[in-house]
């Protein structure tokens, strides 16, 4: 059986200009491989600009990578379409007061991708998106509304629910956390520790806080200038990191050194 | 079932009532919208709403002054010129070939132009490319300038000079429209969107028009006043409406030789063109600022 998500040797860099006619390659990320199961939570690390953001974009399609490969259930990503593409991976972006469209409703926000992917008729349509709602702890008055008019905790669930709406495979989360403050944080992760037990949703998390990222997954990842510096499950990488890395990540949020 | 809101009584309100409801405080902008749907009233049923024929001529009164001053007669409110022609008339139906046709130019225009700057904006490569610097090099021309160009291939007269103005002012419309759509394809709820697989069409009528209202605004205003300028400007040199035809700026320019015998009848056509572009500039900046305080 192959896993859930396959990555294989996965570059991404970008042009700059350089001179007057040249261009020069950077390295975002890469070459990156790793492999993710149903139900897992796999939290990459790592300092600002080390290509982590770049990495889950480029997984979720808002980039398209330079080599290697992504597999979904053991097919390629190129093979499938962009609808079957949508319905396995979902992304919740980083501030959702700006991912979310000022001008339509949560109820049109929350439409569009069931009706974008699926066959589903409007009964039907209404029926999942307040079941989403349920899931995400939102009540259906909230469908009439516009972004402008929630909290910034709501809107992190209605983002959530968003990312929920097509019971997709894996979830992808760019830093949400940064933005909220220490009691919202909880709630959030809460809510999505939650969302794992119940439909057994896979996360990748892009995080800093080390201490979250401890009591969320199941493997860490720390990337360093766009290289996979350390790997494996989150006891081992908390308990005893071997990189340089690892150890400054892990020293940040030690308590007496804050002080 | 609870809800925060303790009275149910607010209404959700959409954001373009929302708009509209800030637009209708600030009085100014609404007297000048008012001002405007007159004078479109006025450019759409100008030949039943004027007391004379705008050609009549009236060898017993030829250059009265309007009727406050002394000689005038209430006949003729704003006087008569050198044919005994009535000046109200003649000025209604030049707000009707000024007025009007800026209102033509600035519709299809602005669909033409909307439609070439989001397809340049949402296209890549070549397409996008030929879209979007086809027209970069008339953007060096003065559009007014262009417009003369091509009024001398097309030969002089009210519709070739409304075609011409339309023409030289499409590359700027299209630059202005790429610029608003392109800033706009960079947030993330647009990214959102087109991660959930929408197509252009579905992206742009609703993820990208609906948040390009302001620069939309402005780039309109800009577009209706110059096409207004601009007939005025050709109807005064002789490019635009022709005789018996009574564009505003082809008034100014017959009337030109009477200026120290009857100065009204060069002052109510400058009077009423400097009048519309004043009050649609109010009317859009209150407009645009509406639109600013809808979206905070």
């Amino acid at each position: 059986m192959s896993s859930l998500l396959k990555v294989s040797d996965l570059c991404k860099s970008f042009k700059q200009p350089f001179g007057f006619f040249g261009s020069k390659e950077k390295i975002a990320f890469g070459p990156v491989s790793f492999t993710l199961e149903k139900g897992e939570t796999l939290a990459v690390v790592g300092e600002s600009g080390s290509g982590k953001s770049a990495l889950v974009r480029t997984i979720a399609g808002v980039l398209t990578a330079n080599a290697g490969d992504i597999y979904i259930k053991g097919h390629s990503i190129r093979t499938l379409s962009s609808q079957k593409r949508c319905v396995s991976v979902r992304m919740i972006f980083q501030d959702p007061s700006s991912s979310l469209n000022p001008k339509m409703t949560i109820g049109k926000i929350l439409n569009a991708p069931i009706e974008l992917n699926t066959s589903l008729d409007a009964k039907q349509r209404y029926q999942r998106i307040i079941e989403t709602l349920k899931l995400v702890g939102l009540l259906p008055d909230y469908l009439a509304f516009y972004p402008n008019m929630l909290s910034s905790m709501q809107k992190h669930q209605v983002a959530i629910a968003r990312a929920m709406i097509l019971n997709p495979d894996i979830i992808l989360v760019d830093e949400i956390l940064t933005t909220l403050d220490i009691s919202l944080r909880f709630k959030i992760v809460n809510l999505l520790l939650k969302i794992q037990q119940t439909k057994g949703t896979s996360y990748i998390f892009v995080a800093h806080n080390m201490h979250l990222v401890k009591h969320m997954s199941d493997q860490i990842m720390v990337l360093h200038q766009g290289k996979i510096v350390e790997k494996g499950s989150s006891e081992e990488i908390c308990d005893n990191p071997q990189h340089e890395q690892t150890k400054y990540l892990l020293l940040t949020h030690q308590p007496d050194y804050r002080k | 079932m609870l809800i925060n809101n303790g009275f149910n009584e607010d209404k959700i309100q959409s954001p373009l009532r929302y708009i509209w409801s800030i637009f209708k405080s600030k009085s100014i902008a609404v007297v000048a919208m008012w001002v405007i749907v007159c004078l479109i009233l006025i450019s759409l049923f100008a030949s039943w709403l004027v007391p004379h024929s705008p050609l009549l001529q009236d060898p017993d009164k030829m250059l009265l002054p309007p009727y406050w001053v002394d000689g005038g007669s209430i006949d003729h409110v704003l006087g008569t010129d050198d044919l005994g022609r009535d000046t109200l008339s003649r000025l209604f139906h030049g707000i009707q070939y000024t007025l009007g046709g800026a209102l033509l130019i600035t519709f299809f225009v602005s669909i033409i132009g909307m439609s070439i700057g989001a397809g340049a904006a949402l296209t890549k490569g070549v397409k996008a490319s030929i879209l979007h610097h086809l027209l970069d090099a008339l953007l060096a021309i003065p559009s007014l300038l262009s417009a003369l160009i091509l009024i001398t291939f097309f030969g002089p007269s009210y519709v070739n000079c409304l075609l011409a103005i339309a023409l030289s002012l499409l590359p700027q419309f299209i630059r202005a429209s790429y610029l608003a759509i392109e800033q706009e394809l960079n947030k993330q709820y647009i990214i959102a969107l087109q991660l959930d697989g929408a197509a252009k069409t579905r992206l742009f009528r609703y993820g990208i028009l609906p948040n390009i209202l302001e620069p939309t605004t402005t780039i309109l205003n800009r577009l209706f006043t110059m096409a207004i300028i601009e007939i005025a400007t050709l109807g005064f040199l002789g490019f635009g409406a022709q005789l018996p035809q009574t564009e505003l700026g082809s008034l100014i320019a017959n009337n030109m030789e009477l200026i120290y015998l009857s100065p009204w009848l060069v002052a109510f056509p400058g009077l009423a063109i400097f009048i519309i572009i004043i009050i649609v500039n109010v009317f859009a900046e209150g407009l645009r600022h509406a639109v600013i305080e809808g979206e905070e």
